[in-house]
């Protein structure tokens, strides 16, 4: 087969094949929250349907919620600090991702993927007020 | 990370790589054209880009061409639901009032809504997208031509169809949302009508989300990388990946409401084990996205208007880009907050009024981004800025209404009143109309080559702004005391009579600004001086466009290497006209485009897309009959009309795509050669396919949650005395079905083609004897559909199978036919990559199927 | 409701006044008298302040920005403005007020602690039942009634809502919220009311032809008051008065009237249509859209389809007038 003379360089090439998967990696904190979310509702939904309105089986519902929140929100605040690492913020000129570069687009879907995670946490802690306030089936 | 082996890219056996530079150097770039090979090339461009003339005129697939038929198509449906919105004014204006009658009056809310929805918002954005996308990506046309062409004409058949029937006085007259029983027990063929016209329309709108997707993420030109891609591609990426996600539950919706009208299964019926809380979630999983399906694509209009008008780039690009994604993502936790009086426990509720309120962040950092960029810019109060600032008056109204309804315990007061009309109107103006209309004042010289009236358009808006305002502010109140939405009539003692008095008045007077905007958009303006190219001074690539126009779309595809390529390349202009960049030239005459890598924008391919064709009429047409005819009850011209769209469909691919070229690789320009033909995840079909599939498979997980909701909601779930599923034949046919998966892909590897020929009979035999063996294993114990919820969603379940194994069969037949004829070969395989990938998606669901019917009842 | 004449009077020379006044009605949540509905007005006007205030400050600052000061502010305000006003702002407000909002739910929700109602929608008019304070609904209802409900101030009154063909919305604006009713399942919910009255309510999920003909009125009084009339309610029609009452009755039965209606005490068992045993004594007639006087009642009777597209009952214009008047007498005697 033909060779192929990038002028860029090997480097940039596996770069590249690095960054095929970000993209899907900026709607991994979305996903969790949805994860969560539908997860939530399941157990919520089938405890008050197939379960008892009130006592042990709710408090238990409110256990295994919690804990699942807390799995989701360690997983996303990982996921924040590893993109808060990739946009680089620790550099002076953070805020200009716009150039053409592998550098910029790299830092670009760091921060896509940062921001993404800080509406997904908040997401998240929004899921559980529901199971802090309420306290039964009715 | 990922080494080469195991990347999918190098899966693409004997796919050529591309050969030669790139990025161009600035001296490749400076290099002149010499004039009278860029004439001799403008030349074979037109002519391979010309729109047929005449009577083939409508045979027409090029963007420019259907994108305006599109949208002109839904603004005429726009117009008619508006006209029924005033006549239901009319009703409205005094209390007792008899100008209506309760049935005309409840076929025109059903259809008011139903018509805004379905044939204008959602196909608004279609219409747009394929108008405007290329352009901005500077490509020649979106990657499957003939799939828009086909979309629009179901769009325009479903439509008409769907629409006319409000003038033989059989329209729908159950509500947009169609709520069973209601909805399945209403008699004359309104809920048919609905049911089938708009699946159809759904279906086309599908279609256009994945070939919006395959345009953002591999059309860009050279060099866009995915942090340099306009905004507005950004909006349609997610808000494409919306619709795939939100459109097939409705579709699966359908097909059980159907199966209750028609075979009487009852899904809905809560005699037999129904549950019409079902259709209300599936429903509302598709509606709720799907307002901001409306919404995002309109307010990326927005996104494109601002930073020109504030003439300097926007500000917080990413911000933006996690406001799209963020809001695509939380509007799917967002459904039950229109079920909130529904009864379901307070902390079901609870989950949804808070991501309801979650979702107020990102849309608030959307907003807050564009006021930040008119702070930073230096503002030039244009027409179509006028139109943005009065959409974001509006729609800040309504988003502030909405955090109110979102909390439920207010919900469940003012909900089914006016005062969500109030609100849903609030948003839909300020986040569609508005940003829309702005649009087209904005676009209108991109697309026409001709400017609307600065005049008229200051009046259009005035009228349109004060009178939805006069309108719909009222409502509020109007809800807040009592009324609720959808009544023909009210009684005149209970203070409600001055409030819609003012909303008619206001009505008409949104109704004149209308009609100015309209005659400005058709009144002929063939007197006017050509507009400048660039009018507005805009940074994206839309406005390199020739004027006057050419069909080309793009001179050459330029390489691009700014988010604002007008404002930061200073010789782009120059360059792309003399045809200085890739693609100047169609030497072969055929239509092409290139295809690029996903975040980085590296060319990858030389796309050859489709031309004019009658067959997408034809297609169109028959698919239409297929959908239209059981309308009435009549099935078998319905199954011949089926046939047929098929066969037209298997013409139009065998004819005109995958086509094995004259060469290996083509001359691009600026020493890049690129690959013709490549196969497997490389090449666009495939992404086709495989976001389909994604689509598919949403749907099909929909039924399968609805097996789950039955067991949820019904403790006797499944009932005593009812069969089960045979498990021999069951698992038998999951056997079979996977050893034709498994053949198939065989085929995939090997190379010799008298083999691959007698796997793929193999294959297509194991297929029809494995969905044989499915029907079997329900009907054979005897499960009745008509008897029980619970027979009936297992039935519901093995008739999806079976249908998608009848079109799996067809594609091993098809890729069979293929390797007889010698359109597929060891090199060329895309049809056959893309069929394995089909069986990829169909052999998963197979296997859950067979657990859902087979296992999962004798568990429960 | 509640305010005194004078007291509204003053509020009508005031501008603010006239707004309240304009708010009022019998229909209005913005008239609440329910606990329920009192939160939630409370709480409307609450947020209908914020959210003035929160739209004036956006569309001030996007005014400002592009038609007073059209220069070139900081970026770093930009950003500022972007964080604070995507994230940090709508944070704090949109998160009290979820917090309230799901800390209100409980209490909108709570059990019922006094009599019990059951209510089942029907294409277009209400079924009710009723239990008293503490008797077992697995028992039968010490009454049945249509179209109207009373309930005793000062008690959470327990409502169960089913429906017999297709979806409705059980609604009294002035007294709370509202639930669906669904056919094949039970619904149940809770009022509060806390000052006697006459609220009218509506069905609020659109349920076919005549759903805007589908209302109610909700009687509240004085809990002794209401103990006596449920007492009387539990009890058989009074037998008919005078010579038309007697005539009426007759025909009453002659035109098979009892196959679809029941009269209590009477042969008339019939359940398609509502339960007329104490029809006279209600509000309103055919589902909150006439009076109730002999007028309207001859009217309904007369032509119901006229009046209600789609209703079942079908119209008994063969009758003499006589005839017509003498069964409206005798309806309308049923106290």
């Amino acid at each position: 087969m033909a060779r192929r003379q990038w002028t860029s360089g090997e480097a940039d090439r596996a770069e590249f094949r690095e960054e095929r998967r970000s993209l899907f990696r900026i709607t991994v904190a979305p996903t969790i929250w949805a994860l969560h979310f539908a997860a939530s509702y399941a157990v919520a939904g089938l405890t008050c349907a197939r379960l008892a309105d009130d006592g042990p089986d709710v408090v238990l519902m409110r256990l295994v919620i919690g804990a699942g929140t807390l799995v989701a929100l360690g997983l996303i605040v990982w996921l924040g600090w590893r993109s808060w690492q990739q946009w680089d913020a620790s550099d002076e000129g953070r805020r200009l991702d716009d150039q053409p570069t592998s550098r910029d687009r790299h830092r670009f879907l760091g921060h896509a993927a940062f921001l993404l995670s800080i509406v997904s946490f908040i997401g998240v802690i929004y899921t559980v007020l529901p199971v802090l306030l309420i306290g039964s089936c009715l | 990370m990922t080494s080469d082996a195991t990347h999918p890219s190098r899966a693409g056996r004997g796919n050529p790589e591309p050969i030669g530079t790139f990025p161009p150097t600035e001296e490749m770039l400076s290099e002149p054209v010499p004039e009278e090979l860029a004439r001799a090339q403008e030349e074979r461009l037109r002519k391979t880009w010309e729109t047929p003339k005449g009577w083939r005129y409508w045979t027409a697939v090029n963007n420019s061409e259907v994108g305006v038929w599109y949208s002109l198509t839904a603004f005429g449906f726009m117009l008619l639901a508006g006209v029924l919105a005033l006549l239901m004014r009319v009703q409205l204006a005094v209390p007792d009032n008899d100008f209506l009658s309760a049935e005309t009056f409840n076929q025109f809310f059903t259809m008011h809504g139903s018509a805004m929805m379905f044939l204008f918002a959602v196909p608004m954005f279609e219409a747009v997208a394929i108008l405007i996308l290329p352009a901005f990506l500077a490509a020649r046309d979106m990657p499957f031509p003939r799939l828009s062409a086909f979309g629009f004409w179901c769009f325009v058949i479903g439509g008409v169809f769907v629409m006319g029937s409000v003038l033989f006085g059989v329209a729908p007259n159950s509500g947009w949302f169609m709520y069973p029983p209601l909805a399945t027990k209403a008699e004359g063929l309104g809920s048919d009508i609905w049911l089938l016209g708009l699946s159809f329309i759904e279906v086309a709108s599908i279609a256009a989300a994945v070939e919006l997707i395959v345009g953002v993420l591999k059309c860009r030109p050279p060099g866009m990388r995915i942090n340099v891609m306009p905004l507005y591609a950004w909006y349609v990426l997610v808000v494409g990946g919306m619709i795939l996600f939100a459109f097939p539950p409705l579709i699966a919706g359908d097909f059980l409401f159907e199966m209750e009208r028609s075979f009487d299964w009852p899904f809905f019926d809560p005699e037999r084990g129904g549950d019409p809380m079902l259709w209300q979630h599936l429903f509302w999983i598709f509606g709720h996205p799907e307002v901001y399906i409306i919404f995002l694509p309109s307010i990326a209009i927005a996104a494109m208007i601002v930073p020109t008008a504030a003439r300097r780039p926007m500000v917080g690009y990413s911000w933006i880009v996690l406001s799209a994604v963020g809001t695509g993502f939380l509007s799917f936790g967002l459904w039950v907050h229109h079920m909130f009086t529904t009864g379901l426990p307070n902390i079901s509720l609870g989950f949804f009024s808070a991501a309801s309120e979650a979702v107020v962040i990102p849309t608030g950092i959307q907003i807050f981004a564009f006021v930040a960029t008119l702070m930073v810019g230096r503002v030039r109060m244009s027409l179509p800025m006028l139109w943005i600032a009065g959409a974001l008056a509006i729609f800040t109204a309504g988003g502030l209404t909405g955090i109110m309804v979102a909390i439920a315990p207010f919900d469940w007061q003012v909900h089914d009143t006016y005062f969500i009309v109030a609100h849903l109107h609030y948003t839909l103006f300020g986040g569609m109309v508005f940003p829309v209309m702005a649009g087209v004042y904005y676009f209108y010289p991109f697309i026409r080559k001709q400017t609307m009236s600065e005049r008229l358009g200051r009046w259009s808006f005035w009228l349109t702004f004060v009178g939805f305002n006069v309108t719909f502010l009222p409502m509020h109140l109007t809800g807040l005391k009592g009324m609720p939405r959808r009544v023909f009539t009210y009684p005149g003692d209970i203070g409600w009579d001055w409030l819609n008095m003012i909303s008619t008045i206001g009505s008409f007077i949104v109704a004149a600004g209308i009609l100015v905007f309209a005659w400005d958009l058709i009144r002929p303006k063939g007197h006017q001086p050509t507009p400048p190219r660039n009018p507005w001074d805009a940074g994206t690539l839309e406005w390199t466009h020739d004027v006057p126009a050419e069909n080309w779309g793009t001179r050459s595809i330029p390489y691009v290497t700014s988010r604002y390529p007008l404002w930061d390349q200073p010789k782009l202009q120059e360059r792309l006209d003399a045809g200085r960049y890739y693609l100047p030239d169609a030497a072969e005459g055929l239509r092409e485009t290139m295809i690029t890598s996903v975040i980085d924008a590296r060319p990858l391919q030389v796309l050859r897309v489709t031309g004019p064709s009658w067959i997408t009429l034809w297609a169109a047409a028959f698919t239409g009959g297929a959908f239209i005819v059981p309308t009435f009850h009549i099935y078998w011209p319905a199954i011949l009309s089926a046939i047929l769209a098929v066969a037209c469909i298997i013409w139009w691919l065998w004819t005109s795509t995958a086509q094995i070229p004259e060469a290996e690789h083509k001359d691009v320009g600026l020493g890049l050669k690129l690959p013709i033909y490549v196969s497997g995840p490389e090449a666009p079909g495939w992404w086709g396919v495989w976001i389909t599939m994604l689509g598919d498979s949403t749907a099909f997980a929909s039924l399968v949650f609805g097996v789950f909701f039955y067991w949820t909601a019904d403790r006797s779930f499944p009932p005593e005395g009812y069969p089960f599923v045979d498990m021999g034949l069951a698992l038998g046919g999951a056997v079979l079905l996977s050893a034709s998966w498994a053949v198939n892909l065989w085929v995939r590897g090997t190379a010799r083609r008298q083999s691959a020929m007698q796997a793929l009979a193999l294959a297509m035999l194991l297929a029809i004897g494995g969905a044989a063996a499915l029907i079997a294993s329900a009907a054979l114990p005897g499960l009745d559909p008509t008897a029980h919820v619970y027979p009936a969603i297992m039935w519901a379940l093995i008739v999806w199978i079976v249908a998608h194994v009848s079109l799996g069969v067809i594609m091993q037949g098809y890729c069979l036919a293929g390797f007889a004829f010698g359109r597929i070969t060891a090199r060329y395989d895309a049809p056959l990559w893309n069929t394995c990938l089909y069986w990829h998606f169909l052999a998963l669901q197979v296997l859950v199927a067979v657990a859902m019917t087979a296992l999962l009842p004798r568990v429960l | 409701m509640g305010k005194s004449r004078g007291l509204r009077t003053f509020a009508m020379i005031l501008g603010p006044g006239v707004l309240l006044s304009a708010c009022d009605g019998p229909q209005s949540a913005l008239s609440a008298t329910g606990a329920d509905a009192i939160a939630m007005e409370g709480l409307f006007w609450v947020m209908l302040i914020g959210a003035t205030l929160i739209w004036i400050l956006i569309n001030g600052l996007i005014y400002y920005v592009t038609r007073v000061y059209t220069g070139s502010l900081s970026p770093r305000l930009a950003h500022g403005l972007i964080v604070g006003g995507g994230i940090i702002f709508p944070l704090v407000v949109v998160t009290s007020l979820l917090v309230y909002g799901l800390s209100a739910m409980p209490e909108q929700r709570a059990m019922g602690d006094g009599v019990k109602l059951r209510i089942t929608g029907e294409q277009w008019w209400w079924r009710v039942e009723y239990w008293p304070e503490g008797a077992d609904p697995a028992n039968p209802p010490v009454a049945v009634s249509a179209n109207e409900i009373r309930l005793p101030a000062g008690s959470r009154a327990e409502i169960e809502l089913t429906a017999a063909k297709v979806i409705h919305s059980f609604w009294i604006p002035a007294l709370g919220g509202k639930l669906d009713m669904f056919p094949g399942r039970v619904t149940r919910m809770s009022l509060k009311p806390l000052s006697v009255g006459v609220y009218r309510g509506q069905c609020a999920e659109f349920c076919g032809q005549s759903h805007a003909l589908m209302a109610l009125n909700a009687v509240v009084m004085e809990p002794g008051d209401f103990d006596a009339w449920l007492k009387a309610e539990a009890q058989d029609a009074a037998p008919p008065k005078g010579y038309a009452a007697t005539r009426g009755a007759e025909i009453f039965a002659q035109q098979g009237c009892g196959a679809c209606h029941a009269v209590r005490g009477t042969p008339a068992r019939g359940g398609v249509g509502p339960d007329l045993t104490h029809l006279g004594g209600r509000t309103s007639l055919a589902a909150g859209i006439l009076p109730m006087d002999r007028e309207a009642l001859m009217k309904w009777i007369l032509s119901p389809a006229s009046l209600k597209p789609g209703a079942r009952m079908p119209g008994y214009d063969h009758l003499e007038r006589e005839d017509l008047s003498a069964l409206a007498t005798y309806l309308e005697g049923l106290k």
